[in-house]
């Protein structure tokens, strides 16, 4: 009961609150006369569930009660594994809370993905129905969206933020621990959707196939609404704790480039989330209140939301790929054992790539029946994006030219991101020009085109960076061999994957169906082959990950003899990271400058913050 | 670092990309006028990026291979203040790249693709006098109306007074489609023609092709009309043949479905 107990409760409280905002309110209103949808009843009741979560789960107790001028109750800070199933604040438990979380997401939308190769291998119905594959393909896209957008930055951005600027937590490290969390109900009610029906309308949910599907619909929409203000307060408490809380001397221009992308990142979802919230609610809206704004048989406008969706949506990939950036070039720069090349540059163009990705939104909708006159500012805003990534390149090849390069588990994946992002990077080219993307939309080579950037960009910087900070987090070593077995592996098996795809779409291969024509058999039976190889070698990381952190070695404070904040403390880091604050007296990353540093610790003075 | 040998690295590595690129020939059945203009801009932007492609090619493979360092960690190189000019010509040279490329293909494909005048297209502006119905061309030789629903595709011949369920089209006649759906979005593709616009209930988008040689579902899949955007139970199985015909044939079929 000691580590169950906060979360039984939290189901506890959860559960009666769903019951009271869903059947029960409904029966009242029945009883009196009104009328009261299912999809109203899932929408209240899981909205007050959600609430109820919270309360029990330790919302209540450590935080709310003092509103009411009880005291609050509050656990050890230090009490072993029962911490992480706790409503605690300490940025490094959310940290791993979220990163654990995730990683389960992580594993479970691959399920997910093996499920639809399985389907794909051949011509014709094998596993699914055909709205069997759309649920399952649904339930794939948001919960590898929600993944995309939280495991770096909620994970390894809680994680190693305060450490990098020397603070002792996060600004607001309550609003912290409630970012995290309200992501158990996300998943919760994405899964629950598959009881009422499910839903069939891709991560996108476009209008109006959104306001007459199944139930399950709302349950997706509420979930995601909920994860948008988890994500909108995460980004709140970054942007707050990387300007208010550096150390004494950590400059903006001292900042190791991770926590550039983080602020980038941060900028942009506490910016441009409320466009997504805003278009799933007016769905919500037309399904539970009458309302017209989509709806075809009330006289609604289907391609607005199209538009209001892609604010978000588009900037939403940058919100996953910044932070991608930023991590797999603080992996290069400590493994290519030489300052980061062109540092102010990337930062301008972090800065660059914030602000143009909110203006090229409608090149999701170059055929979707929008007015012609915006595809030719919408084709060059969007390959105008090219520029501000090429200087990240810039970054990356700088760096590991004027390098001595320690091809050490998290480099190889480093290098991973540099290709794969590439490749990513240059298809992008073809989706932005409307000659080749009227053919090319909503086919696999898109298909093709996001993996390339999410999977195989943020992914392979999200597995640089696991095995990279993974000493630092769990205190022991991976195993090396098998951290090159799975870089091999999943690189080798992610390319044999997705390349194929490519040459599917341009033949004709749409996204999003269940079956196929006859023609397009052998691309798909080798993709799903390689598919199945690529699920199996994230067990190997899975096996070393679970197993290392159990029994690997001990790990030493700086097992990478690296020169930002983070390394200079213990491994695990204690409670409130450092004992004092750190001096910060350079630039983040002195390699082959003899007699420079970083940082001094414990040299700012005293124990004030 | 030896710049010289970098810089054979990408010149070769460019001339194998290169030469494979020019010769790329691996795209479905290309049946209309639309389909060479997307793939000759497919061919040129991979002609535009091969250069790009190897150049961090090149970069990667001679790190690996000649940046390794000894010991763990290796000892770092010392360090070597960086040339201001680098980054700002690299800048310059990725900004002028990345223009060409919205000019050519960006600006001037989508020109071809909707049979405008380039000037034309940049003068259409939300306020101008150019509209999205004249955008697409305003006229075609023939007028065929499509209505999508779940999940099937419909085909009127307005000035034929006609209705088929498989798409028949005359070589060589411009033809204007206009667009509309019952129910929900659906997307009307015909990988053949390489161009698509959604079926929007409450609206009429727009779009003109002009089959350039004949043919049929029966001899390649690519002519087929497939629902391109994702319409829910029936999606993937939404898809009607299309019989490209010669105009005589053409006007034999529209005689005979008028008899029924």
């Amino acid at each position: 009961m000691r580590v169950t107990g906060p979360v039984l409760k939290g189901l506890l409280y959860g559960a009666v609150g769903y019951v009271l905002g869903g059947p029960v309110l409904a029966a009242v209103v029945r009883a009196a006369g009104g009328s009261f949808p299912f999809d109203l009843e899932l929408a209240a009741g899981s909205v007050l569930g959600t609430v109820g979560w919270l309360a029990g789960v330790g919302m209540w107790d450590v935080w709310a009660r003092g509103w009411f001028g009880l005291p609050l109750r509050s656990w050890p800070e230090d009490d072993g594994v029962a911490r992480y199933f706790r409503f605690t604040t300490d940025h490094k438990v959310i940290g791993i809370q979220y990163l654990v979380t995730f990683l389960g997401l992580l594993f479970l939308g691959g399920a997910l993905a093996m499920l639809m190769r399985w389907e794909l291998m051949r011509p014709g119905m094998q596993l699914l129905t055909l709205n069997g594959f759309n649920q399952v393909m649904s339930l794939h896209g948001i919960i590898m969206i929600a993944v995309a957008v939280a495991i770096l930055l909620g994970g390894l951005g809680n994680y190693c933020v305060p450490l990098m600027i020397g603070a002792h937590d996060m600004a607001f490290p309550r609003v912290n621990a409630l970012s995290y969390w309200l992501t158990p109900p996300v998943a919760v009610m994405l899964l629950a959707s598959l009881l009422v029906g499910g839903w069939d309308s891709g991560w996108t949910a476009y209008p109006p196939l959104s306001t007459v599907n199944a139930p399950g619909q709302v349950l997706m929409i509420v979930a995601v609404v909920i994860f948008g203000l988890s994500s909108i307060l995460g980004g709140i408490n970054f942007l707050v704790t990387i300007a208010r809380m550096r150390a004494p001397g950590m400059t903006w221009g001292r900042l190791p480039i991770f926590v550039w992308s983080v602020f980038a990142a941060s900028l942009l979802s506490f910016v441009v989330t409320q466009y997504l919230a805003a278009s799933l609610l007016m769905v919500l809206l037309d399904r539970v209140a009458g309302m017209s704004y989509f709806h075809f048989a009330r006289g609604g406008t289907p391609v607005v939301y199209q538009q209001l969706f892609w604010f978000y949506s588009h900037p939403a990939v940058y919100i996953m790929i910044v932070p991608a950036f930023g991590a797999a070039l603080e992996v290069i720069t400590h493994f290519a054992r030489t300052p980061l090349y062109a540092y102010r540059w990337v930062v301008g163009a972090f800065l660059g790539i914030v602000g143009l990705s909110t203006i090229v939104w409608a090149h999701h909708n170059f055929t979707s029946g929008m007015p012609d006159w915006m595809h030719a500012p919408m084709l060059a805003t969007t390959e105008a994006i090219s520029v501000p990534t090429g200087l990240v390149f810039l970054s990356a090849l700088g760096t590991l030219l004027r390098g001595r390069l320690w091809l050490r588990t998290p480099m190889l994946f480093a290098l991973a991101w540099v290709w794969n992002f590439l490749i990513g990077g240059i298809t992008g080219i073809f989706n932005a020009d409307v000659a080749t993307d009227l053919h090319l939309h909503d086919t696999y080579f898109v298909v093709a085109h996001f993996h390339y950037t999410i999977m195989g960009g943020e992914i392979f910087a999200l597995l640089a960076a696991v095995y990279y900070w993974y000493p630092k987090i769990t205190g022991r070593m991976y195993d090396e061999r098998l951290g090159r077995l799975h870089f091999w592996w999943s690189f080798l098996a992610f390319n044999a994957t997705f390349l194929p795809m490519f040459w599917a779409g341009l033949h004709g291969m749409n996204r999003r169906i269940a079956d196929y024509p006859a023609a397009l058999g052998s691309v798909n039976l080798w993709t799903s082959l390689a598919a199945f190889l690529l699920g199996a070698s994230f067990l190997v990381f899975l096996y070393n990950f679970v197993v290392s952190w159990v029994r690997g070695p001990r790990a030493e404070a700086n097992p990478w003899q690296a020169s930002t904040l983070e390394w200079q403390v213990p491994s695990p880091p204690p409670v409130e990271n450092f004992p004092a604050p750190p001096a910060v007296v350079g630039a983040p990353y002195v390699y082959g400058m003899p007699g420079v540093r970083h940082a001094v610790l414990g040299a700012a003075g005293g124990s004030e913050r | 670092m030896r710049v010289g040998v970098l810089a054979a690295w990408w010149l070769v590595l460019t001339g194998l990309l290169v030469w494979a690129a020019s010769r790329f020939q691996g795209f479905p059945l290309a049946a209309a006028r639309e389909a060479a203009v997307a793939d000759h801009a497919f061919r040129f932007l991979m002609l535009m990026a091969s250069p790009v492609f190897t150049l961090v090619m090149a970069a990667l493979l001679y790190s690996v291979l000649s940046r390794r360092g000894q010991g763990d960690p290796p000892e770092p190189p010392p360090y070597v203040p960086e040339h201001p000019a680098v980054p700002r010509v690299w800048f310059a040279l990725t900004a002028a790249l990345a223009a060409y490329v919205i000019y050519n293909p960006g600006l001037v494909g989508l020109a071809e693709m909707r049979e405008v005048p380039l000037s034309q297209l940049l003068g259409s502006s939300p306020g101008g006098r150019v509209r999205l119905a004249s955008l697409g061309g305003a006229e075609g030789d023939l007028v065929v109306r499509v209505r999508a629903s779940r999940w099937l595709w419909q085909f009127e011949y307005p000035e034929q007074g006609i209705a088929a369920r498989e798409l028949v089209l005359p070589v060589g006649r411009r033809v204007r489609f206009e667009v509309t759906a019952t129910d929900i979005v659906h997307s009307f593709w015909v990988p053949a023609f390489r161009t698509k616009i959604d079926a929007v209930p409450n609206l009429t988008t727009y779009l003109h092709v002009t089959p350039t040689r004949t043919g049929s579902f029966e001899e390649s899949v690519d002519l087929r009309v497939q629902c391109a955007e994702l319409c829910g139970v029936g999606h993937a199985l939404m898809a009607s043949p299309v019989r490209v015909l010669e105009p005589e044939k053409f006007d034999a079929w529209v005689a005979q479905q008028a008899r029924r």
